[in-house]
């Protein structure tokens, strides 16, 4: 397996148009390499595989008449299963979405299809992105490949694996409080969060609006710039999407200039209670950056130990409503309870009340019923005041920070995780302790910035990320600064 | 101060049409307990004279004239519609509300 093994997007499109293979053959290599792996991965949800030949035909019938392809035409990607392809199955990994097929493409989507990216499949993750370790997928539990006793991470820990294993050359995630990044870190990949409003969240299923967005998960911080090329910029259809062009600037860094950003480390962010392994992985990669000529300067964001409060009142609030359109009949479910056969109702569910109660409590897992239930709670009378309007407050004060900080920095460099991969099972049983897990890559969804989750090269075990923050719509500074690193970093 | 009890869980649980299983009661009341504990927290925090914020980036409300933008999607309809269990034209047919 070591041609998939070292198959990134650039080497894959110039094997492609050098025809030193056909894009149906790798999509097929891809399918069996799939086939053998994923029973102990458990990456995949749903497998589009006459959908991923069809595209990638089509690709080959180009080359063939002597046309000129794009740089994603024919590239095997893997899809996180809140992402709609249309007339595939999309249950971001939830039983109360079980039978829904997609009646449209997320613009994301639409954006990569028409790029003729080949679509291996549909992705696990926590039900509704909820979580930091895709436990809470409602099918299976994906496993780390570094080590299959502990988690991939989450919630976009299918997607991660995926590509971590070579089970698809890249894949999209989408990063609310650390989904991306989180997983990416744990997995040994890249994993890009971008701007809010960078991409297009129309056609994603929603989880908090106002922190949702999605992103690339690859292997190389230059093809997770290829992919965010490619979906980035204004959508019609997502009133929060901006009018940018990413695409010189973010493909073809100047790493002259590059050079020249200064890096913030924000004393809050190294703190006692990190991981020691952890610790000095970042510290090794402050030295490389040190060494490659970057200034670097302490910096301080002194709201940070209130964003995890502040993050999970927002987004429960936001979680509450964004899930009430789940009602069970809609998106096809009701099914599940009136047999096809026969449509006489039982009592059980003769009015629609008892429908949504008996629904709702059978397809929503736990952690989607305590975020609906928290959510309602920060949101009720009596209560507003005090948590929701107050999280809004200090989310405005957390922003602030990170202005501040901006005056002085270019980039701020962090951690991922306080701790590297955790055991499956570790911290299921106890809420607190798995949202702890993402205290790193929180405040960024809050204060909307741009932020990668990079592998620190040299590591010997588990895998280790560092993080990356930019300023806002300056995903080119992170992606810079990244590959740089990556291109410098093994020679010195 | 008792921040939650069962009776307002359970008042929740109604709101969010959401039935609470007999044994998983107190777990759920324990973990939300816990987790508005460390909320607590914020409230130390200063917020005199700053205004809450929408989102995490400074959007500005945006206006665009009345028309169909969605025209294409609206050809999918047709789609979501044949996802219901049960259709009236192009409504979604369910139990009564009232009986």
């Amino acid at each position: 397996m070591s041609f998939l093994e070292n198959l990134t997007i650039k080497k894959f499109h110039q094997g492609l148009i050098g025809r030193e293979f056909s894009a149906v053959e790798v999509a097929k290599d891809f399918f069996s390499h799939i086939k053998e792996k994923d029973d102990k991965i458990n990456a995949y949800l749903t497998f589009t595989k006459d959908m991923a030949l069809e595209t990638a035909i089509a690709v080959d019938a180009e080359l063939d008449a002597g046309g000129n392809i794009g740089i994603l035409a024919g590239t095997p990607l893997a899809i996180k299963d809140n992402i709609l392809i249309e007339n595939v199955v999309c249950m971001a990994a939830s039983k109360i979405l079980e039978n829904y097929k997609s009646s449209y493409d997320a613009t994301v989507v639409k954006r990569l299809k028409k790029a003729e990216a080949v679509f291996l499949g549909k992705t696990n993750m926590d039900e509704f992105a909820m979580g930091s370790s895709t436990e809470n997928s409602a099918f299976k539990k994906t496993r780390n490949p570094y080590d299959i006793e502990r988690v991939p991470g989450g919630s976009s820990g299918g997607s991660a694996a995926a590509v971590a294993v070579d089970m698809a050359i890249g894949a999209l995630g989408s990063d609310t409080g650390g989904s991306i990044r989180q997983p990416a870190n744990f997995c040994g990949v890249v994993g890009l969060k971008p701007t809010y409003g960078a991409v297009s969240r129309f056609g994603l299923i929603a989880m908090a609006s106002s922190l949702d967005q999605i992103g690339p998960i690859a292997k190389t911080v230059e093809d997770a710039a290829i992919i965010f090329t490619e979906i980035s910029g204004r959508d019609e259809f997502d009133s929060t999407s901006i009018d940018i062009d990413y695409k010189e600037d973010v493909l073809n860094p100047d790493f002259e200039s590059t050079k020249n950003l200064k890096i913030g480390l924000p004393k809050e962010y190294f703190i006692d209670g990190i991981d020691k392994y952890i610790s000095s992985a970042i510290g090794e990669v402050i030295q490389s950056l040190k060494s490659m000529g970057f200034e670097f300067r302490e910096i301080s964001l002194p709201h940070t130990k209130h964003a995890l409060s502040c993050y999970y009142i927002i987004m429960t609030a936001e979680v509450s409503a964004n899930l009430a359109r789940f009602d069970g009949i809609r998106y096809s479910r009701l099914q599940n309870l009136i047999s096809s056969a026969s449509r006489r109702m039982t009592d059980e569910i003769q009015n629609l009340k008892n429908i949504y109660f008996k629904q709702r409590s059978d397809g929503f897992g736990e952690e989607a019923k305590r975020r609906i239930i928290l959510g309602n709670f920060v949101l009720s009378s009596g209560y507003y005041d005090a948590y929701y309007s107050k999280a809004q407050k200090v989310r405005r004060l957390i922003k602030q920070d990170f202005n501040e900080a901006f005056k002085e920095v270019d980039i701020i460099l962090t951690p991922v995780s306080p701790t590297p991969a955790f055991k499956i099972g570790e911290k299921i049983d106890d809420p607190l302790s798995m949202y702890l897990s993402d205290i790193f890559t929180i405040p960024v969804n809050l204060a909307g910035l741009p932020a990668i989750s990079i592998p620190v090269k040299k590591t010997n075990g588990l895998p280790v990320g560092f993080q990356l923050i930019g300023k806002p719509f300056r995903e080119a500074d992170i992606l810079g600064v990244g590959r740089y690193y990556e291109k410098n970093v093994n020679i010195i | 101060m008792e921040i939650i009890n069962k009776k307002i869980l359970r008042h929740l649980a109604e709101l969010s049409k959401i039935e609470l299983i007999e044994d998983g009661e107190e777990k759920l009341l324990d973990d939300l307990r816990k987790i508005l504990e460390y909320f607590e927290e914020l409230k130390k925090i200063d917020t005199i004279d700053i205004e809450p914020i929408a989102g995490g980036a400074d959007l500005i409300n945006i206006y665009r004239e009345d028309r169909e933008l969605l025209d294409e999607l609206y050809k999918k309809q047709e789609k979501l519609i044949e996802a219901f269990p049960e259709r009236g034209g192009d409504f979604l047919k369910v139990p009564p509300v009232f009986q």
